[in-house]
Formats: structure tokens, C-alpha cells, sequence
């Protein structure tokens, strides 16, 4: 079981200027005193379409971190408008906020975002430059996927690295392995069924 | 019969794979599979119960889920206290619950139910070993042991007194292991396998004493569990899945000889689960006929692949009742109230019923008593069941005035449990609310400007988080301490810290870290443990938890390098055990580092002196003890000296010595501590009355350290009813709450072991302060913790103290009064707490009497 629980994320400044830096209040719980510190990662994917265009707007260690209830507010710059293909500045992207812990990612917390403008006129007539957008994030529905990994030492790695969620409409992060088997617990209904 | 299918049950529609209902019949638990993990629910029995309150919105149906399990809970189990839920699932794990008391509801973070969870039931320990699948759990009579078996074919024991210690694997079966009962009198475990067979294993060795296979040949590994029951009288063994001339049956294993030759017939596919009535019944006397003596019996449920399920009596041919069609699925799970009158059914349909027996149709049960006598004749004294409570109840009074103070009890406790006693208890104190007067709204409007950012040498951001909360606080000795919430955390320690911290790295002690004694003969020689002084290091940086943020943080960049004041000399033992009187023989048995809690070592001292044993728990390593046979002295790594009376009572507060003690010698009533930097210092101790030759408490600052640094001690610190330099003192960094959260990991024993030592202390305190009312107060409270805890060595010990001696003699040196309070008086308040507890009534009836005679004197 996960040492560190995530219990919560207030998206702070919401809905704000797209320039404006991303606020994420941060509440989690530790079991027990951690060794080591977590790493937490803003990551702005520019483009629904492709992961070149994520960009890792921060990272961020939070330690110490003895055993209880902890919260941080996490403030990271807006992405680079000019790294956005300019398609994709107006319109659904997503933003997803990762933990890891000894170079592990045991939470992924993905909120969808709005861009828009909100001037009646620049909706209709988008200008070329798309810098005067509004940023909104869907804060009421975030998308939390969960990974095994392993809390103590690196001296063994876990054998198997199971990515437990893989819920339908889970955001599975670029670089993550895509879980090699179908969810574990959903029991195969051999046998077992009944007249 | 009543049959309920209570439909707010469930887990979203997936499978249910089992239920259990607590001990105190208040709530169960199911277990089974979540959206995309396991999920454990705990579930309100009210509703369940009464239609009334069924229908009442205020009345919480789920009181809490948890997520955390990977993936499908296979088995939830209660153990026999009812403190702790344990549960094991598909992830290999198997997770022990705890009810966290003082933490509001919540929701789980990002799941779609927004269901708060009422109750909060914190995972305390995770159980690793199993290589495979979880597939059953079941916890030992009087919970000593808990057992899980698996699909990796072992069943492993742990302590369940010791999580996470594991006792002994059982290896043997060559399939899955998918069921475990333990026998009721605690002198077996049976297991039953996909390898066609059902082994017994011995609890004394861990050896099989017997592996059962034939009705199991025919068998085809086609169930998901198999969990099979011991009958309460221990007399039978009722197995799942078993055949008979190709028929399905639970096959009936008998204890003498595990001879089968009975078996339940009826069911048309494979037994997934056999659960036995915890109570033995006798029949119901009808009126009016002859009242024959009639054997008493027992009752069995059966449940079935083929989705029915069948309740049997022994005293019967037939099944009592057959259900049929009553899930769309093989059954799962069963679960019978402790009263016996009461089931819960979970099926893999993902649904669960509730079926409600009269005593008419399953006779009377026999009580406690009568249940004890039958064990008792099976199977002698020793082994039967004794469960303290349930026999108390019947233990006749003997004294008119113990009588009184019994139904004083009664009432009061009728009177609290008055109102609102249907509804489950959401009144949970909220916390978050105010921290060191500031909400938690406030903190979280400045949270940004407030928290510290410091760079890392690489140049990368790095956030100390706000602790807002600590982990926990377990509903500790709630006979005691119910008054008032602790609220947690709070920095206001860290002022009193400080000067200690600093002390300790003075570079004069440094100094004398080096100097060692070179040999004494009473020195029990302590092992050179490098490791220790390492970890020495880290016992001073859990203190700084409680400190403010920034100080914190320095203490943790810097935590690489070795402080230089903390470096103990004397590496303290890990295990030692040493004889310390002949006579009367005293040995003392030194366990260090029994616990961690919170980052800090506890450590276990034993003692058994003719045969009766106390122990109590230190707040450091054990350097160096020593015994007479009158006091023990041990000195610990952090400096303290603690003196106890034969009986384990804390005689003096921790006296802080100048630097570490390298040898210790007690004789009679004195205590020689020779320190690293050279003192040696002579304490006599008689009567608590302290005459000291060198260093000790000189001045009320002095002790003031002494009193913060005891730290893991429990606090009972809701606001003091008594006012006084004691209390003055601790009011500011006797910080409750940092203290519980220490508390919530640890077992039940521990608990109770350092509340204990945590009151001597501060009796001890009080007495040293000379604050007479302060000494009444923790000397009443003290007392009825003894009184609630069964101690009665140490209660005798305090009475005879207080009494002094009846005839009068010149040679006696007791003297009648303590701080300007007379002993007797005090032993007058003491002795109405001692009758609320009838297993101390002779003690009582002595000592009122003795009171008596002194008074017509």
C-alpha cells in the first residue's frame, strides 16, 4: 500500500489569465516518516495529440516529510505559449500533476483545462497570437491514477510494476507503461458461476 | 425466521467476497472489489436492524471505505476485541484497520462516490510475506495470532500483539490454501486447500497433527474460497467442499481421532463457506413439560456454490431451514452476531443478506458460564476460555459496599449512553479546526507566503510541507480519558526543546563522551553496537517534528552529517537479560527498541520477581540496570535515570544525570550511578524521600526538563482539574496530541504500558514539586487505571503504601502523611474506584476493613 496519500487538490486562482502561474494546494497524508523526499511534477500538455508538446512547467521536492497530514501549495509558471502549437491554444488540453518517490510515480493527477477567450469578439475572430486566453480547470473532476511502486529501499525492484487503474477514461501519462495485464481483481468469472 | 435483503449494501454492484460482523454488533465489514482496487467497507448494523432507522437520513448507512487495497479484498475479519479490522486481498497483502477517533469525515481523493466516510479506519500496519493471492484471514482466540493463507500454498502466523513479527509459515499444503479456522480453545489452526485435503496444524509446535484427504479426493479445485468453521464447543470441524459418493457435502471432522464420518448432505454444488453460531444453544423449555436435562447443541450455516444456503442444528437430522435462489451467484462469506441470533450472507452477485432468528427455532443459548464449564470439562481449566468480563458478571458479591459503588457504575453508565446511543458515532471530535489559535482557513490563505523554500545544492526547489495534522490518534482508554478531543500538533514544544537540543551539543559533553570506565565488576558490560549511536542521532531529530517549520528544516539538510553532541558513549544493550537478587530471585530482562513510534524508540523493561512479572516502557535505549531487592534503577542513552519499586512503580521522576551513566549498583534502597564524566552520585531512596549526595533535582527548572523530556508517554491531558506548579509547567509543552499520534501504531499492551509509566511520572512529579493536590489528582487517576487494567500487584503495592502499618512498632519508618495529605484519607478516595472493579473486591474488603479497624482504634 502506498505510503503517501493524496487527499486532496484545491486548484487555487481559478479561473485565472492563461499567464498567470498554476497554484495547486497540495494535501496528502504519510504513513510514516519518509527517508527520502517526494518529487512533484506540473506537467502542461500542449497538444491533445502528441506528448512532444508536454512541457514540465515545474518539479519541486517537498521534505521533510515525517508520518501526517502535510499540505503545500505547489506555484508553477504558465507554459510557454510559444513551445503550444498554435491549434491547440484555444480549446480542452489537460494538466497533470505527478508524485514520485525514489525516482517512482505513485499518483497521477490530471485535470482537464479550458482555454478560451472570454471576450465575445476574440471568440468569434481568434486573433493569431493566442495570448489573451482564460485558463480554466475543470477542478471538480479530477482524474487520479495510481501506481504501485516500490516505498522501501531500491535494493529490489518490484518484480511486477502493475499499474493498477488503467480506468477507461484514465489520462495514462506519455511515459508510462501501459498495464500488461487486465486490471487485477476484475476475477475472471470461470467456474465460479451459478446455475 | 425474518430474511432482509438490505440493497444499500454493496460495492457498486461488483463482487462481495466476504462479511463480518463486529464483535459488538454495532457495524460489519465487507470486503470485495472496488472500481479499480479492493475496497473494505464498513457498514452501519442499525439500518440493517430496524426499519426505523433505516429510514432515518441521519443515521449513516456506510461509515467508511477504503480503497487502499491493489486489488480484490478476498477476507475481512474483526478480531475478538473489536479494535482491529484485518483484510486480505489479491495484492498480496494482508492490512490491519484501527479506528482513527479523532479525524473528521473525509472522502477518498479523486474517487466518484462523494460519500463521506463517517468513521475513519486507518490501515496501521501492512502485512508483506505472501507471494501470491490472500484468500483468508482469521485472528486467534484472545487475539494472539493472526493467521492468512494464500495462493502460494502457505499460511503464515503473525503476532498479532506485534505487527508485523511473523510467528512461523506452515508449509505443507501443495494447492491453494483457501480457508483457515482457528480451533476455539486455541490449540489448533485447520486449513483447508484446492490439494484436496484439510490439514491441523498444532499451535504449540506449528507441527501438523493431522492431514485429512479422503472426502476430499473427489474434489475438483473449482471454488473460490474454502472456508470451513470450528464448532464453539471445539468438538467439531465442519469443512467446505468435500464429496460424498459424488455428492457435494461439508464434511464433519470430529477432534477426537479426526474421524469423519458425518457429513451435511443436500447442497447440488461445492461448499464455498461453513460458518458455526459462536453460541452453544440447549433447548427451549417449554412450559409445562418435564424439564429433562437435553444436550446442548450447536448451529451451522452452510453456504453453497449453488447460491443456497442451509442452517444446521447438530441436535438435528435435517437442516433447520434451506434457502434457495436467495443470490444470483455462489455464496461468499458468512456471518453470525456474537448473540447468535443474528446472520449476514455476501454473495459474489455483489449483494448481502441479513437473516433473523428467534429464540424459538434455535433454542436457548447457553451464556458465558455455562460455555466456559463446557470447555472446562472438555478440556480442563487451563485451556477453556476465559474471558475475564463475561465471568465477572457473574462473580457474586461478597461486600454490601462494593455493591453500591457497582450500581453507582451502572447507573452513570446508563446515563451516558442515553441519547443518541441507535445513531453511530459521528460526533467524532472534528480537528483542523484550530491550530495553535489560528484555523486552518487562515493557514491555508498564507500557506503560499508562509511555507519554506529552500534550493537543494543542485539547485532544485524544495518545499517543507506544513504538518497540519499528526497521523493519528487512537481512541485510547476511553474509561479514562473521554473528556476532552486532543487537539493535535502545535509547535509550542519546541521553545521548551531548545535549550535541551543546545545542551546537548555543548562542546564540554562532547568532551566526555570519551572517558569510560574501564572495568567494574557491576557493570553488566554493554556489546560495542555501532549502529546505535546512528541511530541515537535520529532519536534527537524525531523531537524536532513538533518543532516549527524552519527549525525543522536545518535539523533535516544537516541530518547527513553526525551531530557531534548526540554520539552516545555507552552503547546501549539490545537484549539482556540479568539475574539481580537471589532472594527473593529478581531477574530483569531489558528489551530495546521493542517499538518505534513516531520515529522514537521505546523500550521494554521486564521484570519478574518470584515468579510475578511487570514490565514498563522507557522513552530510550537501556544503557546500563541494576536491582536490589527493594528498588531497580535503569539509566538510559538519553540520560535518564528511573528508579521503580519492586513492584514496578516509578519511585522518583526520571532524574536527568550530567552526562551518560556507564555503571549503575543498587543495594537495599540506594542507587550508586557512576557517570561518563566522572561523577558518581549516591541516591537513597526510602519512602520516596530523596537525600542526595551529589547532582540531582536542584531547582524546579530542573525537573521541568526532566517532565518535557519523558516523551512518550500518554497524555491524559484534558485540561487540568487540578491547578499547580506540575501543571504550570506542563501546560505549555506537555503537548497531548504530538503524544497520542505516538500512540496509534502501537498495540493495545503498549498503550496501557505507557499510560502507566507516563502516571508514575507524573505521581512521581508531583511529589517531587511537593504539589499535594496535584499528587491527590494523578494519585486518583493512577488508581483507577490500575483499577481498569487488572493490575493488582501495583494496586496492592500503593495500598499497603498508603495504609502504612496497623500496629504501631518503633522500627517502621512510615510515615502517615505525604505532601500534608493524609495517606489514609487517600486511601479512603482510592478505595470506592478499586469497588467499581469486582475482580478486586477482596482487595478492597481488606483493606476497608483494615481502615476500619484503624479508624475504632
Amino acid at each position: 500500500m502506498a505510503k503517501v496519500q493524496v487527499l486532496n487538490v484545491a486548484v487555487l486562482d481559478n479561473p485565472s489569465p492563461f499567464g498567470n502561474p498554476f497554484q495547486f494546494e497540495i494535501t496528502f497524508e504519510c504513513m510514516e516518516d519518509l527517508a527520502e523526499d517526494l518529487e512533484w511534477k506540473i506537467i502542461y500538455v500542449g497538444s491533445a495529440e502528441s506528448e512532444e508538446y508536454d512541457q514540465i512547467l515545474d518539479s519541486v521536492l517537498v521534505g521533510p516529510v515525517p508520518a501526517g497530514r502535510h499540505m503545500f501549495v505547489f506555484q508553477a509558471d504558465a507554459p510557454n505559449t510559444g513551445l503550444i502549437p498554435e491549434s491547440d491554444a484555444v480549446g480542452v488540453t489537460v494538466v497533470l500533476i505527478t508524485c514520485t518517490y525514489r525516482s517512482q510515480e505513485f499518483i497521477r493527477i490530471g485535470y482537464y483545462v479550458n482555454n478560451e477567450y472570454t471576450d465575445p469578439e476574440l471568440r468569434e475572430n481568434p486573433p493569431i497570437k493566442p495570448d489573451y486566453t482564460q485558463r480554466n480547470i475543470l477542478a471538480s473532476n479530477p482524474r487520479v491514477t495510481r501506481f504501485h511502486i516500490n516505498w522501501e529501499g531500491c535494493t529490489e525492484r518490484m518484480e511486477d510494476c502493475e499499474n493498477v487503474d488503467p480506468s477507461s477514461n484514465s489520462m495514462l501519462p506519455p511515459s508510462c507503461l501501459p498495464g500488461k495485464a487486465p486490471p487485477l481483481g476484475v476475477l475472471p468469472d470461470n467456474s465460479m458461476d451459478c446455475l | 425466521m425474518k430474511l432482509l435483503k438490505p440493497s444499500w449494501v454493496s460495492h457498486n454492484g461488483k463482487p462481495i467476497f466476504s462479511v463480518d460482523i463486529h464483535p459488538d454488533g454495532t457495524k460489519f465489514a465487507t470486503g470485495g472489489q472496488g472500481e479499480d482496487s479492493g475496497k473494505v467497507m464498513i457498514w452501519n448494523m442499525a439500518p440493517v436492524l430496524r426499519e426505523e432507522d433505516e429510514k432515518n437520513e441521519n443515521i449513516s448507512k456506510m461509515l467508511c471505505q477504503m480503497d487502499n487495497h491493489l486489488a480484490c479484498v478476498n477476507c475481512v475479519r474483526w478480531s475478538n476485541n473489536g479494535l482491529y479490522l484485518a483484510s486480505g486481498g489479491d495484492d498480496k497483502l494482508v492490512m490491519v484497520w484501527k479506528r482513527a477517533a479523532f479525524i473528521g469525515p473525509s472522502t477518498v481523493f479523486g474517487s466518484s462516490s462523494k460519500l463521506a466516510n463517517v468513521e475513519q479506519w486507518r490501515c496501521v500496519t501492512i502485512l508483506r510475506n505472501h507471494t501470491g493471492d490472500v484468500m483468508d484471514v482469521a485472528w486467534s482466540p484472545r487475539d494472539v495470532w493472526l493467521a492468512s493463507c494464500s495462493v502460494d500454498n502457505t499460511i503464515v502466523i503473525w503476532n498479532a500483539r506485534k505487527f508485523p513479527e511473523m510467528i512461523t509459515t506452515l508449509r505443507g499444503h501443495t494447492g491453494l490454501v483457501k480457508g483457515l479456522t482457528w480451533d476455539p480453545v486455541g490449540k489448533y489452526i485447520a486449513s483447508q486447500a484446492d490439494d484436496h485435503s484439510l490439514k491441523v496444524w498444532r499451535t504449540v509446535d506449528w507441527q501438523m497433527d493431522a492431514n485429512i484427504t479422503k472426502p476430499f479426493s473427489e474434489c475438483g479445485g473449482t471454488t473460490h474460497v474454502l472456508r470451513l468453521s470450528w464448532s464453539p464447543d471445539g468438538q467439531y470441524l465442519v469443512s467446505a467442499h468435500a464429496m460424498n459418493n459424488s455428492g457435494p457435502t461439508a464434511q464433519i471432522v470430529e477432534r477426537d481421532g479426526w474421524k469423519t464420518n458425518m457429513d451435511f448432505v443436500g447442497h447440488r454444488k461445492a461448499v464455498t463457506v461453513v460458518k458455526f453460531n459462536p453460541k452453544i444453544f440447549k433447548k427451549k423449555q417449554k412450559n409445562g413439560s418435564s424439564p429433562k436435562p437435553s444436550c446442548p447443541y450447536c448451529c451451522c450455516a452452510v453456504g453453497s456454490k449453488d447460491r443456497s444456503l442451509s442452517v444446521w442444528l447438530t441436535s438435528l437430522k435435517r437442516p433447520l431451514v434451506v434457502i434457495h435462489d436467495l443470490f444470483d451467484k455462489s455464496i461468499m462469506d458468512i456471518s453470525w452476531t456474537l448473540t447468535g441470533l443474528g446472520m449476514l450472507v455476501c454473495s459474489m452477485d455483489g449483494t448481502v443478506a441479513y437473516l433473523d432468528f428467534s429464540l424459538d427455532e434455535l433454542g436457548d443459548p447457553l451464556n458465558e458460564e455455562e460455555k466456559n464449564s463446557i470447555h472446562q470439562n472438555i478440556y480442563g481449566k487451563s485451556l477453556a476460555i476465559t474471558s475475564t468480563e463475561a465471568q465477572l458478571s457473574t462473580t457474586i458479591i461478597e461486600n454490601p459496599e462494593i455493591l453500591k459503588y457497582q450500581q453507582e457504575r451502572q447507573n452513570s453508565a446508563q446515563a451516558n449512553s442515553g441519547p443518541g446511543a441507535a445513531a453511530p458515532e459521528s460526533s467524532a471530535p472534528k480537528l483542523n479546526s484550530v491550530m495553535n489559535g489560528e484555523s486552518l482557513e487562515d493557514i491555508r490563505k498564507n500557506l503560499l507566503k508562509k511555507q519554506v523554500e529552500t534550493r537543494t545544492a543542485d539547485g532544485r526547489r524544495r518545499i517543507t510541507p506544513l504538518c497540519i495534522a499528526q497521523l493519528d490518534t487512537g481512541d485510547f482508554s476511553p474509561a479514562l480519558f473521554n473528556s476532552v478531543p486532543i487537539l493535535p500538533s502545535g509547535s509550542s514544544m519546541s521553545s521548551q526543546l531548545t535549550p535541551q537540543l543546545s545542551s546537548d551539543s555543548s562542546p564540554g559533553q562532547a568532551s566526555s563522551m570519551g572517558l569510560k570506565p574501564t572495568h567494574d565488576p557491576m557493570l553488566t558490560s554493554p556489546p560495542p553496537n555501532n549502529t546505535a549511536n546512528v541511530k541515537s542521532s535520529l532519536l534527537l531529530t524525531s523531537a524536532s517534528k513538533i518543532e516549527p517549520m524552519k527549525a525543522l528544516d536545518s535539523r533535516f539538510t544537516e541530518r547527513s552529517k553526525a551531530t557531534p553532541g548526540v554520539t552516545a558513549t555507552a552503547s546501549p544493550l539490545n537484549s539482556n537479560s540479568i539475574q539481580v537478587s537471589m532472594e527473593p530471585s529478581v531477574f530483569l530482562e531489558v528489551e530495546n527498541e521493542v517499538s518505534m513510534v513516531a520515529g522514537s524508540k521505546l523500550s521494554q523493561l521486564r521484570c519478574s520477581r518470584d515468579g510475578r512479572d511487570w514490565n514498563t516502557l522507557l522513552p530510550s535505549s537501556v544503557v546500563v540496570a541494576a536491582g536490589s531487592s527493594d528498588i531497580l534503577a535503569v539509566a538510559c542513552e538519553d540520560r535518564m535515570l528511573s528508579v521503580f519499586s519492586s513492584c514496578g512503580r516509578r519511585l522518583l521522576p526520571a532524574i536527568q544525570l550530567g552526562t551518560p551513566a556507564s555503571a549503575l549498583h543498587c543495594s537495599a534502597h540506594y542507587v550508586m550511578v557512576l557517570t561518563a564524566g566522572a561523577t558518581l552520585s549516591v541516591h537513597w531512596t526510602v519512602q520516596r524521600e530523596i537525600v542526595l549526595l551529589q547532582t540531582l533535582i536542584a531547582d524546579k527548572s530542573d525537573s521541568l526538563v526532566q517532565c518535557a523530556d519523558f516523551r512518550s508517554c500518554l497524555p491524559s491531558h484534558d485540561t487540568p482539574v487540578s491547578s499547580g506548579p506540575l501543571a504550570v509547567m506542563q501546560g505549555r509543552n506537555l503537548n497531548a496530541g504530538r503524544l497520542a499520534s505516538r500512540l496509534s501504531s502501537t498495540p493495545h499492551h503498549l498503550q496501557q504500558s505507557m499510560t502507566l509509566a507516563f502516571l508514575e511520572n507524573q505521581l512521581a512529579s508531583a511529589l517531587t514539586l511537593q504539589s499535594a493536590q496535584e499528587y491527590r489528582y494523578w494519585l486518583l487517576i493512577y488508581a483507577r487505571f490500575l483499577v481498569n487494567e487488572g493490575s493488582e500487584y501495583r494496586l496492592r503495592e500503593l495500598c499497603k503504601e498508603l495504609l502504612g502499618p496497623v500496629h504501631k512498632s518503633a522500627a517502621t519508618s512510615w510515615e502517615p502523611t505525604t505532601l500534608g495529605l493524609r495517606k489514609r484519607e487517600l486511601l479512603r478516595e482510592v478505595l470506592p474506584v478499586i469497588g467499581e472493579n469486582l475482580r478486586f473486591q477482596r482487595l478492597f474488603t481488606e483493606y476497608q476493613d483494615q481502615l476500619e479497624l484503624l479508624r475504632n482504634k
